[in-house]
C-alpha cells in the first residue's frame, strides 16, 4: 500500500487482471474501435460542458458567443489545456498501455487455466 | 412524454463527481443503452441469416449447443463488433467510475469511518480465495479486494456507482432490485415467516442487504464478504442510508457463526463468482448456520437448462468475455443434488421471481451486458 501525496497523485490499477479478448480477425480493429468510443465519450463530455456553459450564461445574462470568439488565452490557460490534452490521450490510448502492463507482468495466467481451475478444483 | 431521467439515489458515502466526471458516466450509460437497444437485436438476425445457414451447410443439422452456436457466431462480423463494443463499454464504465474515486480516495476513506449504525468487524488475516484473485471479476481493475491506502473504500465506492451504470438504472435507484424482489416474494409466499436473524453472504457494498433490514425491521441483519474495501464502504453506506447492519469480513464457505443461528440465509449473484468446491462449501455452510425451519435463498440469473442454444450462447458471453470464469459451469449445475449433498431434505426451490422495480423500458431478455433487463430473478433455495 502506498500513501498518496499532493505532488504525486495515487493512481488506481486501470487494467483488469485477466487476458483481454479480441473479436475481429485483426485485433487492431478492436483497438481502434475502443479508441473511437473513448473519443466519442470525451466529445460527448465536452459538448455537455459547452451546453452547460451556454445555459448558465444565458440564464445569468453573462456573455455571448462573440465574447468567446474574441477571448485571448494566456500562458497559464494554454498550459492547463496541454495538461488536459495529455490526460485525454492517456484515456484514449488506455488499451495500448494496458497491453504493455500485461507484457511487463510476464506471469499473467492464461484465462483458460483459470476457468479450469474454478471448474475442477475438486481435489 | 418520456419518463424523467432516472438517477441513482445519492448518500453521504457515494463519491462526489464534478461536471465532466458525471458527464463521462452518463455517456457510458448511453453507450450501454445503445448496445442493448440498437446492436443486440441484430445478433439474432445475423444468426438466422448468416451464421446458422453456414453451420447447416457444413454439418447438415442446426447447432445444438452453445459451443456449436459459438463456432459460427464468433466468425460473424456483427457479433464481433457487438462483442468488441460491449467489452469496451465495460472498460469505460470502470474507468469513468474510477476517476472521481482516484481523485478523492483519502477523503472517501476518512468519511467512511463516522458511522452511527450497525457494526464493522474486519479480519486482515482472512485469505482472499483464489477464485477472486485469479482474474479481476467482471473486469473491475483490482477486483473486490485491492486496497490502495489505509482504511481504503475505493473498490466499494467504484462498485456502487458502476453497478448503477451497468444496470442502466434497471435495478432501481439504490441498486436494490434483487433484495427488494426477494423480500417482496417472501412476504407474499411466506406471510407468516418472521426471521429474527438474517445473514447475507457475499454482500459487496450491501445493495441487496438493506432491503432485508427495512423489510424485517425487527430482525438482526448480518452481512459478510471477503473484501475489506467493500465492507468498509457497505457499513458507511448502510449507516448513511439509515440501516443498522452488522458487517464482517468472512468467507461464506466457512463462517464463524454458530450452528443453527439464523432464520434466513441469502446471497445475491454470489454463487457464480465462486468455484466448484466453494459452491458446495457455501451450501453446506448455509445448512449448518440455519435453524430448523429456516430458509436458504440464493438469487441468481436463470440456469441455461431451458434456454435455446442461441440464447445460452449470448447469455454465456460473460464467461469468456467479462472475467466470469465460473459463470458457465454455475449455470449448468445440478442444483437439487447440491442441496441434497449439503443435508437439505425438503423440496428444493427453483423459481423465477418478478422484479420489484417497475421499468417500462425493460428488454425482458437475459443477455450479455443487460443483466437487469430480464425483469425477473432466479431464486434457488430450500427450507431446513
Amino acid at each position: 500500500m502506498t500513501e498518496p501525496s499532493s505532488d504525486d497523485q495515487l493512481e488506481l490499477q486501470r487494467k483488469a487482471k485477466g487476458k483481454r479478448p479480441y473479436y475481429f480477425s485483426n485485433p487492431d480493429v478492436d483497438k481502434l474501435l475502443s479508441m473511437i468510443m473513448a473519443l466519442t465519450g470525451e466529445l460527448a463530455i465536452a459538448r455537455d460542458r459547452i451546453d452547460t456553459l451556454e445555459r448558465v450564461a444565458a440564464t445569468k445574462g453573462l456573455f455571448s458567443s462573440e465574447d468567446i470568439e474574441n477571448f485571448e488565452l494566456n500562458a497559464d490557460a494554454l498550459q492547463a489545456r496541454a495538461d488536459r490534452h495529455r490526460q485525454l490521450l492517456r484515456e484514449v490510448n488506455r488499451i495500448i498501455v494496458g497491453e504493455l502492463e500485461d507484457l511487463e507482468e510476464a506471469n499473467e495466467e492464461d484465462y483458460t487455466a483459470v476457468v479450469e481451475q474454478v471448474e475442477q478444483d475438486e481435489t | 412524454m418520456s419518463a424523467p431521467y432516472a438517477e441513482q439515489n445519492t448518500h453521504n458515502a457515494l463519491p462526489k463527481t464534478n461536471h465532466d466526471e458525471l458527464s463521462r458516466q452518463h455517456f457510458v450509460r448511453s453507450f450501454k443503452e445503445h448496445i442493448v437497444e440498437s446492436l443486440h437485436p441484430g445478433l439474432k438476425l445475423a444468426y438466422e441469416k448468416r451464421a446458422k445457414p453456414q453451420y447447416v451447410v457444413k454439418h447438415q443439422r442446426e447447432p445444438g449447443t452453445l459451443q456449436e452456436v459459438g463456432e459460427v457466431m464468433k466468425q460473424d462480423q456483427h457479433y464481433q463488433a457487438w462483442s468488441s463494443l460491449l467489452r469496451t463499454s465495460q472498460e469505460m464504465m470502470w474507468s469513468s467510475t474510477q476517476i472521481p474515486v482516484e481523485r478523492a480516495i483519502a477523503d472517501l476513506a476518512a468519511n467512511a469511518t463516522d458511522n452511527k449504525l450497525g457494526s464493522l468487524t474486519l479480519n486482515p488475516q482472512l485469505g482472499i480465495p483464489s477464485y477472486h484473485t485469479a482474474v479481476d471479476i467482471h473486469c473491475q481493475p483490482g477486483g473486490y479486494h485491492t486496497e490502495y491506502i489505509e482504511g481504503d473504500v475505493a473498490q466499494g465506492a467504484i462498485y456502487d456507482r458502476a453497478v448503477y451504470l451497468y444496470a442502466m438504472g434497471q435495478m432501481g435507484s439504490n441498486n436494490a432490485d434483487m433484495g427488494d424482489s426477494t423480500v417482496a416474494w417472501l412476504k407474499q409466499t411466506q406471510p407468516e415467516f418472521s426471521p429474527s436473524r438474517i445473514l447475507d453472504m457475499g454482500c459487496a457494498v450491501g445493495h441487496s442487504t438493506l432491503p432485508y433490514a427495512t423489510g424485517y425491521p425487527a430482525a438482526e441483519v448480518h452481512a459478510i464478504d471477503v473484501a475489506a474495501p467493500m465492507l468498509r464502504y457497505a457499513h458507511a453506506r448502510a449507516s448513511a442510508m439509515g440501516s443498522a447492519v452488522h458487517f464482517s469480513q468472512q468467507n461464506a464457505e466457512h463462517t464463524q457463526f454458530e450452528d443453527e443461528s439464523f432464520d434466513l440465509v441469502v446471497s445475491h449473484i454470489l454463487l457464480h463468482e465462486t468455484s466448484s468446491v466453494a459452491i458446495k462449501n457455501v451450501i453446506k455452510e448455509c445448512y449448518r448456520v440455519l435453524k430448523p425451519g429456516g430458509w436458504m435463498l440464493h438469487v441468481e440469473t436463470p440456469p441455461y437448462g431451458d434456454m435455446e442454444p442461441f440464447d445460452q450462447f449470448l447469455f454465456d458471453w460473460d464467461s469468456e468475455n467479462n472475467n466470469e470464469p465460473f459463470w458457465r459451469k454455475s449455470h449448468q449445475l445440478d442444483l437439487d443434488a447440491l442441496a441434497r449433498n449439503a443435508g437439505f431434505t425438503s423440496e428444493v426451490l427453483q423459481t423465477m421471481v418478478p422484479s420489484a422495480f417497475q421499468e417500462t423500458q425493460r428488454t425482458n431478455t437475459f443477455q450479455g451486458g443487460d443483466f437487469g433487463g430480464g425483469g425477473v430473478w432466479f431464486v434457488y433455495g430450500c427450507q431446513k
